[in-house]
């Protein structure tokens, strides 16, 4: 039995040895290949659940159109031209000559599909109260599709960025291969696929971008947290490192590798409009004037107006809807005053939900506590993990903190969390002028006439809006050698243009 | 014939054993807060597609009926479909990282066995010297050090300082885990240190009692060598403790390293526990789960056969009754 385990444990060492020796000698690779750790579960659906993590979905499939991140513009991508004269019909020219990964043609009737499988009953597509003012689509050739809204939408063709609105090939089942096989028009196809561990991507040599992908080869490891990630980039394991905190970003910036911000999210502060205390908008001002914006600026570990952004509408400071309205400034004296007016002169005791671990959490919320503190808010702060959270608390609490990613168009986001009937109105906010300029924003065609709109949006929400809007900016971490890294606000990353630059 | 009825008892207790965990982790995860429905959608979540999903996930259904779908099809060899992953058998998961975790559990017990014996033993026969002081005192510190204060350090001194060894345990793509041997050095040594303060206390303790026996005393004035006496005589009866200890500790060594697998990234059982757990992936956590006990009953099992086999005494006593 000695001698057995000897032997065998010789025989490791050994094999460990050849192991140590063999990885010093690179091995010569022709092939020009971007690894990316990913943690899971950051899954997310290219139709509703069948998909994986963002970096795959974005390499597998193509969009109708997609944006441009340095300009912000809707730009083609399997849609040539669009156009509509009213806003309630649009009329969209599909690119010619462009393959599906198992060599089928890409034509309107996949579009169709595409869009029609977002009103499936059995599938509870995530973008089915978005697209029910289809009412009807036109296919009138092979790559011509028209589409007839119930409403006039001048950014319908926004919708189409999404991130679970890539297009599908209407003769694949996805609900059966969709996980295991996704197959879409993309840069890259999907050539194995561990499951929890890996999947390896190679070129689409039949990609309709002439030119594109500039990587052979594209290998994403699915991690199980962030740390983990961020070892392997540190180990030279992998080139890409995505959804690193601002420790993180300063311990690896100072190593030397590359950190960039493609965006900035929403943490958004939901003070619930149907409950004491905040029914009362004195008591919603009165914690907007305990905020010091620099503050929560700091304890995110950025600076207000480059990394961190404040203000008390639902609209990014970044975008070209928002009016610049001055910041409220503190004034505890004030909060104090508000409060006793409002019936709570020795301050009341309030309840704050929000998800300990996800990034900016637990500093935001420990910096709200003490901030609102002075004026009389004693906040009791409930922290949960992110599931929990999201399961049991979000959208049902007195004061939420919760993280939103941000929307290409704003009025996407405001049917979704802040018209009184939207989906997601976490501050159960109830305004008939909300609701009403929220309505006009998505109809308005006239862009100026629109601006407007928006503009009045935000003043109501400064004089008696739910919502205090943090933005934290997003990281992404790399080796310095990695170029053109594309990841606009749609979260999906645009690798067909990443190199590595040895 | 008694022997066999003892073996045919034991099987019966595992399968009441099996049976019952898989219940327990039905019901504890039935309490959990939040579902895989849920954890797939996200904050994306509308209660439309919540229902929808849930739906077509049979989680509407009462949690007798899916625990007898589950338990059937398992019944019939089939342990299911991911939850969290659509269309993804378990099989396909789940063997891969067992295998895994099997190489690395080997590579431990490789490592952790012959050292934590040799040095008990050589703690135990020069028992009160300084040798026996370095060494319990090396075992005492090791068994207090948690494994993710030890993987630390290990990857801190080789991977960060001396850069000698892989930083994570990662298998790289489109290869396998022969081709990296090298990732099973960290987290072996790892579950090597939590290992050797008990493994080799309990031969020290026991090699010191089995010394002082009178056997012992009368092979030694028989003047036999004293390396022959060690290892020919009281090395087989002071095994048997450590025997025990190891034989227990199979099941947490072949699926249960949660903390070192995921330390150190390494695609194994215990890092595949921890993502079904977090994802309320209830297929998967069964999977995982009952092969892990699988392995604690067989190791205990087999720990009762060596010890019968090393022990003569209990072999016939059980033979006797």
């Amino acid at each position: 039995m000695k001698k057995v385990c000897t032997v065998l444990m010789a025989a490791l060492l050994l094999l460990c040895a050849m192991n140590l020796g063999a990885g010093g000698q690179q091995t010569v690779e022709e092939k020009l290949i971007i690894r990316e750790a990913s943690q899971v579960p950051g899954l997310i659906t290219p139709g509703v659940w069948d998909g994986q993590t963002l970096s795959l979905n974005s390499s597998i499939y193509d969009f109708l159109a997609e944006l441009d991140p340095a300009t912000g513009e809707l730009v083609p991508s399997l849609a040539t031209e669009w156009n509509s004269e009213d806003g309630q019909v649009w009329t969209v020219k599909l690119r010619k000559g462009v393959k599906f990964h198992d060599g089928t043609d890409f034509a309107s009737e996949d579009v169709r599909f595409t869009i029609e499988r977002t009103q499936d009953p059995d599938l509870g597509h995530l973008q089915k109260a978005d697209f029910a003012i289809v009412e009807r689509i036109d296919t009138p050739d092979e790559y011509t599709v028209v589409f007839h809204l119930a409403e006039v939408r001048p950014t319908f063709m926004y919708l189409m960025t999404a991130y679970n609105m890539c297009v599908l090939s209407s003769e694949y089942d996805y609900a059966k291969l969709g996980e295991m096989k996704p197959m879409g028009t993309g840069p890259f196809v999907l050539k194995e696929m561990v499951p929890k561990e890996s999947a390896l991507l190679v070129k689409n040599e039949e990609y309709w971008n002439e030119g594109y992908p500039k990587a052979d080869e594209l290998r994403i490891y699915f991690v199980p947290d962030i740390d983990s990630s961020v070892s392997m980039l540190e180990a030279g394991k992998v080139d890409v490192c995505p959804f690193i905190n601002t420790i993180h970003k300063q311990n690896l910036a100072a190593k030397g590798f590359k950190v960039v911000s493609p965006y900035q999210e929403y943490r958004f502060v939901a003070l619930s409009a149907d409950r004491e205390p905040f029914d009362d908008n004195r008591v919603r001002l009165a914690m907007k004037y305990c905020m010091d914006p620099e503050i929560l600026a700091k304890v995110c570990q950025g600076e207000l107006g480059s990394d961190v952004y404040y203000n008390e509408t639902p609209i990014l400071n970044v975008l070209a809807q928002y009016k610049d309205i001055p910041l409220r400034g503190r004034d505890i004296n004030k909060a104090k005053q508000l409060l006793a007016e409002a019936g709570y002169p020795d301050g009341l005791s309030v309840e704050l939900y929000y998800a300990s671990d996800h990034p900016y959490g637990q500093e935001l919320t420990q910096a709200i506590k003490e901030l609102a503190a002075p004026a009389g808010f004693d906040i009791q702060l409930k922290g949960y993990t992110r599931d929990v959270y999201l399961s049991q608390y979000w959208m049902d609490g007195p004061m939420l903190l919760t993280g939103w990613g941000p929307r290409v168009d704003p009025s996407m986001l405001l049917m979704l969390a802040y018209q009184s009937e939207g989906p997601w109105n976490e501050s159960h906010i109830d305004d008939a002028e909300v609701d009403e300029l929220i309505a006009k924003i998505s109809a308005e065609v006239d862009e100026a006439k629109r601006q407007q709109y928006y503009d009045r949006l935000q003043e109501v929400f400064y004089e008696r809006g739910t919502v205090i809007n943090i933005q934290v900016p997003y990281f992404v971490a790399m080796r310095p050698e990695v170029k053109d890294y594309r990841q606009p606000p749609t979260f999906m990353v645009q690798y067909e243009y990443t190199y590595i630059e040895e | 014939m008694s022997f066999l009825r003892k073996v045919l008892q034991r099987l019966g207790f595992m399968i009441i054993t099996l049976v019952a965990m898989s219940l327990l982790i039905f019901f504890l995860v039935e309490i959990m807060p939040g579902d895989v429905a849920q954890m797939v959608l996200g904050q994306s979540v509308t209660p439309e597609a919540l229902k929808a999903l849930r739906e077509s996930m049979g989680l509407n259904d009462p949690f007798y009926l899916r625990y007898l779908r589950w338990f059937t099809g398992l019944l019939r060899g089939d342990l299911g479909e991911s939850l969290y992953m659509r269309g993804v058998q378990i099989s396909m998961i789940l063997w891969r990282k067992v295998f895994h975790s099997v190489i690395l559990a080997l590579a431990a017990l490789l490592f952790y066995v012959p050292l934590s014996i040799f040095f008990g033993v050589l703690a135990g026969v020069r028992s009160g010297k300084l040798s026996d002081s370095v060494i319990s005192f090396f075992g005492l510190a090791t068994m207090a050090l948690p494994e993710f204060v030890s993987g630390v350090l290990l990857i801190t001194l080789f991977s960060v300082v001396l850069k000698a060894l892989p930083i994570t345990s990662v298998i790289p793509i489109g290869e396998s885990i022969w081709g990296n041997l090298d990732i099973l050095i960290l987290p072996a040594f790892s579950v090597t240190i939590v290992m050797f303060g008990y493994v080799s206390r309990m031969q020290r303790s026991s090699m010191i009692q089995v010394m002082s026996s009178d056997y012992i005393r009368a092979a030694e004035l028989k003047g036999l060598p004293r390396a022959y006496v060690i290892f020919r005589h009281a090395l087989k009866n002071a095994l048997l403790p450590t025997i025990t200890i190891i034989g227990m500790n199979m099941g947490w060594l072949f699926g249960g390293l949660i903390v070192v697998e995921t330390l150190f990234g390494y695609p194994g059982l215990g890092s595949l526990t921890m993502t079904a757990i977090k994802t309320r992936d209830v297929p998967l956590i069964e999977a995982c789960v009952l092969f892990i006990t699988f392995i604690f009953v067989v190791s205990t099992f087999i720990t009762d056969l060596l010890y019968g086999l090393l022990n003569p005494r209990i072999r016939f006593s059980g033979a006797e009754q």
